[in-house]
């Protein structure tokens, strides 16, 4: 009877090592995990086996926390919700035992913890397609080594499972560590574009060492510039290329890399790494299905983002919206000369007190402003007096008519065309001319009084959970979505070059100008927004970054390396808990390491400031 | 040298047989044979004593009669003594650990669903909470406060020598639904470790023994018949808006497009889903007696039927026991067979309907003629033609359109045979098997509410489940028994013990199958326990006692170098009464000290192979896409192999008394309970495992406290009597270590807020919160806190730890008034320093509640007090909500009148008895008695009245 107490377990969801790693098929189930666990949560999907456990499961899903620590801690996103510790996150003001900087430490750890066991059973396989997945599960253990280093700065480094409480590595050893493993890797990694969808190749490698060489100044006070253009440049000359197939007709090739169809509709050339979604068979709170929902709310329509109701949390902030429009002042002056013509009213800037707001001569007979208007009234006339004026009403002109009922408000442009008698008056987000400007404004305002408040501030539709055909995913309660959310794609790459090359990285700069140009053709659907080397500094990278990358998961250590995270060079609303924005403690540049764990571990030590 | 001879009879006329008739002095004797006939060789002057178990014993000096025909009277009080002690049976008066018995005529009357309810209130230390007022419910029994954060808390139940598993099988609503209430002898509960011990690591939480009624020697069956009608009423419901005040709420603040969501109607959604009065009826029938001359029996059969206030809720339960302790070879062999089965059909009402009754929409009507969900008014999306997704379901579709079902199935049975081998040896062998089986389903209609869009799956869902519990025992012990020079008594028990515990869960998702998904789930694993006890009792002319025992357990949910745990124990006392300086004086009947120590372990609740290192494979829902295909994934599970036994050390000492010809009797106890190697679900550096938490043995908790009872016997005439019984307990439970705070304690409003904490130095699940500011009114400020720490910034580090959710003080205070016929019954209980967490209002009294998410939800009307605008995290987590709920509650009172013998033994008895009369608390929730203190879609306990009639035949 004594035998009777070795069990072993008997549940059929619930298998042994030597099955898992019986032979290379079985194991490419555990490497799958390997990707997977980036992507999702548990083994149950969409919620109910967690990986991570004393969080909300749909919380704890990697490319959301990544959202919610790189994106919502800047100008690009803000949320409504009041979870805990989720409001300190874009108040720069989180605590050292803040959910998501703990949960993400976890995740992270975890997936070196997986690696590590997966690459010391699948070396016992010894087979050569098994020994590409070791190269693979390297890659990602690198990842997840980047993301440490970059969001905490000094953790563990462990190669292997063991129940030894590990010592805590600097931020350099984190980082020599990274960069040696992605060098060693490269060539046991499939050649550029010959791996299956979804598993990484050689040029991931190279797209992650950009990235790294980029930041290294930034990370560990070593510039490694040059290496970053040698690396992009590797990139950039491999098998992948930016997407150019509009697919679904639109005027722009940008959306198609947000669709619920981007892993066919042509964005796959441009993904070097992905996270893989489904509404059906890949199910979770995080992901794709975050960013759909989570961005929908107030007058949106959900099924035109292919979901059957939106979370309305997510917005972004005016300092964002203006990296795609210039001021006012600067649009007034390309319309052309200063007119007679102008307008009045309690909705204009000056009201119904001289002067007027002077318009701008486009054509002959048309005239154009940009104008901030509130809500009131207001009337055309000529030369100040109220001699020659027009009223009017739906977008008809009536000489010396009723004042026009203005409806639209906030930023506009407003046309008086005196060939025909009409005029319109237009907010001028409904239609950047920037494909990538994916903003909802009805029912929206620009500036955020409450934070708490879906309105305030404009929703972002770059993500959505409808084909190219316009046809929503494949699950039909509209739950979950497709999407399959770039990770690093090239644009990227093409963007650290040009930084790189500016910043003396021996790049050919013209080359930069021509990369660049390439994002803002197909952006704009033409050449008319192009750019020439004398445009081309750093700022204007990152801005351009910050257009062509928003919300994708980059953009705090961007502005970190630009001394701009925390620093009063750059201000949004809400930035440090208040309206106009204020700095931020340098320290806050690191996250904390999880507070509890320091109790657990004593061989860690808190970062700075905390 | 003579030979008499002569019959025992009973009161009742009938012959006992087996009654053990002895000449004082010698171990000379004999016993009545089945017509109660005897014949013995006796001297001049020699007295017989005549002892028969259940009967007062007589002693008749034998002076030459021919005949000795003796009348035995059952004695009451002699069958409470012999308490059920764990592999043993033990007199009151010679035990040493902290035990209490309370026998079927003390018994908590009344609509009585379950074994728990039968004890309420009765027994200093134990504390027994309905889980909700649904029939058939759940019942928390806590012995002297938590032992443990993470594992089992609930005590063992032992029916009949059979451990039961008390973990609940799927569609059980509490494990003792298997017996019958009717059917309990009695209950006794082993509160300290040195009386626990010997069960070892099952017993970690005290151990409730149940003893069924068995058949006795009598000759003539005698059937017991009981009728109940039970009727529930509703009392409070919870304090919302009512139409006219929510309308004018949103008339105020609402944009001109909210106020056009207003309705015309005003529905009171809380009157809608319970109902006024809920009725059932309960019979039960019982049959003992002797069969064919040598099989004592006992045969009941019961019959429940409740329903909930919850419209719809509805419990039915079906019981048969069958009892037979035949002996054979003069007594020499002892078979108990017990065999007990029920059968549970339970109709589960949508709970979700209580808490979207709080905050549907009062202004809307139930119905709604446009509606495409069934024609119940739904908050329908015009642009999806779909329920909005944040919207709360029509409370009476989720009642009327969900339809959940389950049945259980449990039988319990074991063969126990007691050999005496010699005069002193006995050996016992015990082998049981507890099964139980439950099916269920809930199948939601078409026309329910859902934000599934047009074309999507509306079509309805089905859910199905099926689990299989099992649990095998096997016991063989000895047990020596002897007195030496009339003053040494030792009884011995030595023992082997085996249980095997089986889960096979098996369960089906129709929405599932038609995405093409997994639809089937199979949960399976066993466990096993293996055990060695011993026990040795001294006995010293029943002045000094003396017990020690010692259980070496092993779990295969350990690993096998930390497997064995070994649990003794040692206990003393003292009978001072008995002692000769005490002859002088009469005044003490009983005055007894006791002291004991004991250890007992704790694994119970723990994952089955949590040292192993386990892969984990990936449903159908949570697969990965790699090229075109999607690859089942495994994940390694977090794994502990490391974790040891959750050891429970008691000290305690004890004082028994009975005083003024035991008008006044009752004992005082005090304890402490240490326990080590917590096992809780904690942190562990995810570096070194495969995730951020496992099972650990972790931390220390100790409990404290005072017991004391008291019974008085006030007036015992032939007319009158009236007893009167008071109990009280203190207990303080703290964590002692812990080196990591864990936040537990989930609450409804926002997504991943706990309200509770761990934290060493303090009650586990203590409220831990933001101080509210409050304004020179009185009226909480918005969004005010105070800054705790004074850094400047109010954040987490600003929380504290307000009040837990524990009584400090416990009492129970039951009354027992008869008058000829007539009899009275109250019992009452007293909860003090208990507090509660008030969510209901915390998560539904903000005004933006009432516009958000583009529909209508109306408030709790502790809005009328707060005015706040916003749900943020801090105000959910304001001490503002944390409010005292100690309580005075009457929880039964018991009206009754025993007819006088209509014709022969016939009895009959009626009784009308009202539960849950009456509840004083200044807690402004619907009920302060709140298992865990969170306070949330409570179901209400309704007040029940009872009429019954007893007919014993």
């Amino acid at each position: 009877c004594h035998d009777d107490l070795n069990q072993t377990p008997i549940d059929p969801d619930s298998t042994t090592e030597e099955d898992v790693f019986a032979n290379a098929s079985q194991a490419k189930g555990a490497l799958a995990k390997l990707y997977a666990s980036l992507a999702l949560t548990g083994q149950q999907g969409p919620a109910g086996q967690p990986d991570i456990s004393g969080i909300d499961e749909g919380f704890s899903q990697f490319s959301r926390m990544l959202f919610n620590l790189n994106e919502l801690t800047t100008d690009q996103a803000i949320v409504g919700w009041g979870d805990p510790g989720l409001p300190d996150l874009h108040g720069l003001s989180w605590s050292s035992g803040n959910d998501f900087t703990e949960a993400m430490y976890y995740r992270l750890a975890q997936e070196v913890s997986f690696t590590n066991s997966f690459i010391s059973n699948a070396e016992l396989l010894a087979d050569e397609e098994v020994n590409q997945f070791i190269a693979e599960a390297r890659f990602l253990r690198a990842f997840a080594y980047y993301n440490l280093m970059d969001l905490y700065g000094n953790v563990p480094l462990t190669t292997e499972i063991s129940t030894e409480l590990p010592q805590q590595a600097s931020r350099e050893e984190i980082f020599n560590f990274v960069e040696e493993e992605l060098l060693e890797i490269e060539d046991q990694l499939a050649d550029s574009g010959a791996n299956e969808y979804g598993r990484v190749d050689r040029v991931a490698a190279w797209a992650l060492l950009s990235r790294l060489y980029l930041n290294a100044e930034s990370f560990i006070g070593t510039p490694r510039y040059n290496d970053a253009v040698t690396y992009s440049e590797k990139v950039i000359n491999s098998s992948y290329s930016i997407n150019t197939t509009d697919a679904n007709g639109n005027g722009s090739a940008y959306d198609e890399l947000f669709l619920a169809d981007n892993n066919t509709n042509g964005a796959q050339k441009e993904f070097i790494f992905t996270l893989n979604f489904d509404g059906i068979q890949s199910q979770t709170f995080g992901g794709t299905t975050f960013l759909v929902h989570a961005a929908v709310g107030g007058t949106m329509n959900p099924a035109e983002f292919g979901i059957n109701g939106g979370w309305a949390g997510n917005r972004t902030t005016k300092s964002f919206v203006n990296k795609f429009v210039k001021t006012n002042a600067e649009l007034n002056a390309s319309i052309g000369p200063v007119s007679d013509w102008g307008i009045i009213g309690n909705s204009t800037p000056n009201g119904w007190a001289d002067p007027d707001t002077d318009m701008y001569e486009a054509s002959p007979n048309v005239f154009k402003i940009f104008t901030e208007l509130t809500e009131g009234e207001l009337k055309f006339r000529k030369n100040d007096d109220w001699s020659v004026s027009f009223g009017g009403e739906n977008g008809n002109l009536i000489p010396d008519g009723d004042n026009i009922i203005v409806e639209t408000t906030g930023r506009v442009v407003i046309t008086l065309n005196l060939n025909n008698n009409t005029y319109t008056i237009q907010s001028i987000y409904e239609s950047l001319p920037d494909a990538r400007a994916m903003f909802y404004t009805d029912g929206q305002t620009l500036e955020i009084n409450d934070v708490s408040t879906f309105e305030d501030g404009f929703a972002v539709t770059k993500f959505r959970n409808i084909d190219s055909n316009g046809n929503p995913g494949s699950d039909s309660t509209g739950d979950f979505v497709d999407t399959d959310l770039p990770v690093i794609r090239l644009a990227e790459i093409y963007l650290n070059y040009a930084e790189a090359t500016l910043r003396g990285g021996g790049g050919n700069a013209s080359r930069a100008v021509n990369l660049i140009n390439e994002l803002r053709e197909r952006a704009y659907g033409n050449n008319s927004a192009n750019i020439t080397s004398g445009d081309l500094d750093l700022q204007f990278v990152l801005d351009e970054r910050s257009r062509e990358l928003y919300w994708e998961g980059l953009r705090r250590t961007d502005l970190i390396r630009y001394e701009q995270f925390t620093t009063n060079q750059y201000l949004w609303p809400f930035k440090g808990g208040v309206k106009d924005g204020v700095s931020a403690p340098t320290y806050r540049r690191l996250f904390p390491i999880p507070n509890d764990l320091l109790t657990i571990n004593p061989n860690l030590t808190q970062n700075d400031g905390y | 040298q003579d030979t008499v001879k002569g019959t025992v009879i009973g009161e009742d006329s009938g012959a006992i047989p087996g009654v053990n008739i002895i000449i004082k002095g010698t171990d000379k004797g004999t016993t009545s044979d089945f017509d109660g006939h005897y014949a013995i060789v006796v001297e001049q002057g020699q007295v017989l004593v005549y002892s028969y178990l259940g009967f007062k014993s007589q002693e008749i000096t034998y002076v030459g009669q021919n005949e000795i025909n003796v009348t035995m009277g059952e004695d009451t009080a002699i069958l409470e003594e012999v308490l059920v002690i764990g592999y043993g049976t033990a007199k009151k008066e010679d035990l040493t650990g902290a035990v209490d018995m309370v026998s079927s005529k003390d018994f908590n009357k009344g609509p009585i669903n379950s074994a728990q309810e039968l004890i309420t209130g009765k027994i200093a230390g134990v504390n027994v909470t309905s889980a909700s007022g649904s029939p058939g419910d759940g019942q928390t029994i806590t012995i002297r406060g938590l032992g443990s954060l993470s594992l089992e808390n609930q005590p063992l139940y032992v029916i009949d020598g059979i451990p039961i598993d008390n973990g609940g099988v799927g569609g059980s609503r509490n494990p003792l639904n298997i017996i019958n209430p009717n059917d309990i002898e009695s209950m006794t509960v082993l509160k300290d470790a040195s009386a626990t011990a010997i069960y070892g690591s099952r017993a970690a939480n005290g151990v409730i023994q149940i003893t069924t009624k068995k058949g006795k020697d009598t000759k003539e069956f005698r059937y017991d018949v009981s009728l109940k009608r039970t009727v529930r009423n509703r009392l409070e419901t919870v304090d919302v808006m009512s139409a006219s005040e929510f309308k004018n709420l949103v008339n105020n603040v609402g944009t001109p497009d909210q106020i056009g969501r207003l309705g015309d109607s005003s529905t009171d959604w809380q009157e809608q889903i319970y109902t006024e009065q809920a009725t059932g009826e309960e019979f039960n029938m019982s049959a003992l007696g002797n069969a064919f001359g040598f099989m004592p029996m006992r045969a009941s059969i019961g019959y429940t039927n409740q329903d909930g206030i919850l419209r719809g809720d509805n419990f039915t339960r079906y019981t048969g026991g069958l009892n037979l302790t035949p002996r054979f070879f003069d007594d020499q062999l002892k078979v108990t067979l017990n065999v007990r089965g029920s059968y549970v059909e339970n109709i589960f009402a949508n709970r979700d309907a209580i808490g979207s009754a709080v905050s549907f929409d009062p202004t809307q009507p139930i119905y709604d003629s446009n509606s495409p969900f069934g024609g119940y008014f739904a908050w329908i999306d015009p642009q999806t033609g779909a329920q909005r997704s944040l919207a709360p379901t029509n409370p009476v579709a989720s009642l009327n359109l969900v339809d959940d079902h389950s049945e259980v199935r449990r039988i319990i049975t074991n063969l126990q045979a007691d050999y005496d081998l010699t005069e002193h040896i006995k050996a016992t062998v015990n082998v049981g098997y507890d099964e139980s089986n439950s099916n269920g389903r809930t199948i939601t209609s078409d026309q329910m509410p859902t934000d599934d869009q047009v074309g999507g799956l509306r079509n309805g869902a089905r859910t199905t489940f099926s689990q299989t519990q099992k649990n095998k025992l096997f016991d063989a012990y000895l047990t020596y028994e002897n007195t030496f020079n009339d003053v040494h008594s030792l009884t011995a028990v030595a023992g082997y013990s085996y249980q095997k515990f089986e889960y096979d869960n098996y369960s089906y998702d129709s929405e599932k199958e038609e995405q093409g998904n997994t639809a089937e789930f199979i949960d399976r694993s066993k466990n096993v326990l293996l055990s060695y006890f011993g026990r040795a009792n001294y006995n010293y002319d029943s002045r000094y006692l003396l017990t020690a025992s010692l259980r070496a357990d092993a779990s295969s949910k350990l690993n096998p170098d930390d497997r064995w745990g070994y649990f003794p124990s040692f206990s003393a006392a003292w009978n001072i009464h008995n002692e000769s300086f005490m002859d002088g004086s009469d005044f003490f009947n009983v005055l007894k000290l006791r002291g004991g120590y004991g250890q007992v372990g704790n694994v119970n609740g723990l994952g089955d192979y949590n040292f192993l290192t386990r892969y984990t494979s990936s449903q159908s829902t949570a697969n990965y896409q790699i090229g075109n295909s999607f690859y089942q994934t495994y994940r390694p599970e977090p794994y502990n192999e490391d974790l040891k036994w959750e050891v429970g050390s008691t000290i305690n000492v004890g004082l028994d008394y009975a005083f003024l010809d035991d008008k006044v009797s009752g004992s005082i106890n005090a304890y402490i309970k240490k326990t080590e190697d917590l096992i809780a679900f904690t942190l562990v550096d995810p570096f070194t495992n495969f995730g951020n938490k496992i099972d650990k043995n972790i931390g220390d908790m100790e409990n404290k406290g005072i017991e004391f009872a008291i019974n008085y016997k006030a007036i015992d005439t032939d007319d009158w009597s009236w007893n009167l019984g008071y109990n009280v307990s203190f207990n303080d439970n703290e964590i002692t270590n812990l080196p990591d705070e864990q936040n537990v304690g989930g609450i409804s409003g926002g997504t991943g807020n706990n309200i509770q904490l761990h934290r060493e130095g303090e009650t586990p699940y203590s409220y831990y919160v933001y101080e509210q500011v409050y304004d020179s009114n009185g009226r909480p400020i918005e969004g005010v806190y105070v800054d705790r720490n004074n850094d400047g910034v109010i954040n987490d580090d600003d929380r504290y730890i307000k009040e837990n959710p524990y009584a400090d003080v416990l009492m129970g205070f039951n009354t027992n008034l008869s008058y000829k016929n007539w009899d009275l019954s109250v019992q009452s209980r007293v909860s003090l320093g208990n507090y509660a967490y008030n969510n209901v209002a915390s998560a539904n009294s903000y005004e933006r509640k009432a516009t958000e998410n583009q529909i209508l939800s109306n408030l709790h009307s502790d809005y009328f007090n707060t005015g706040f605008k916003n749900i943020t995290q801090r105000g959910l987590l304001s001490d503002y909500h944390i409010q005292d709920a100690s309580f005075f509650r009457i929880d039964n009172v018991t009206l009754g009148y025993n007819f006088n013998s209509v014709s022969g033994n016939t009895q009959f008895r009626v009784y009308g008895s009202v539960q849950n009369l009456l509840t004083v608390t200044d807690y402004d929730g619907i009920d302060p008695e709140i298992s865990g203190g969170i306070d949330n879609n409570f179901y209400p306990r309704p007040r029940t009245f009872v009429l019954g009639l007893n007919v014993d035949l």
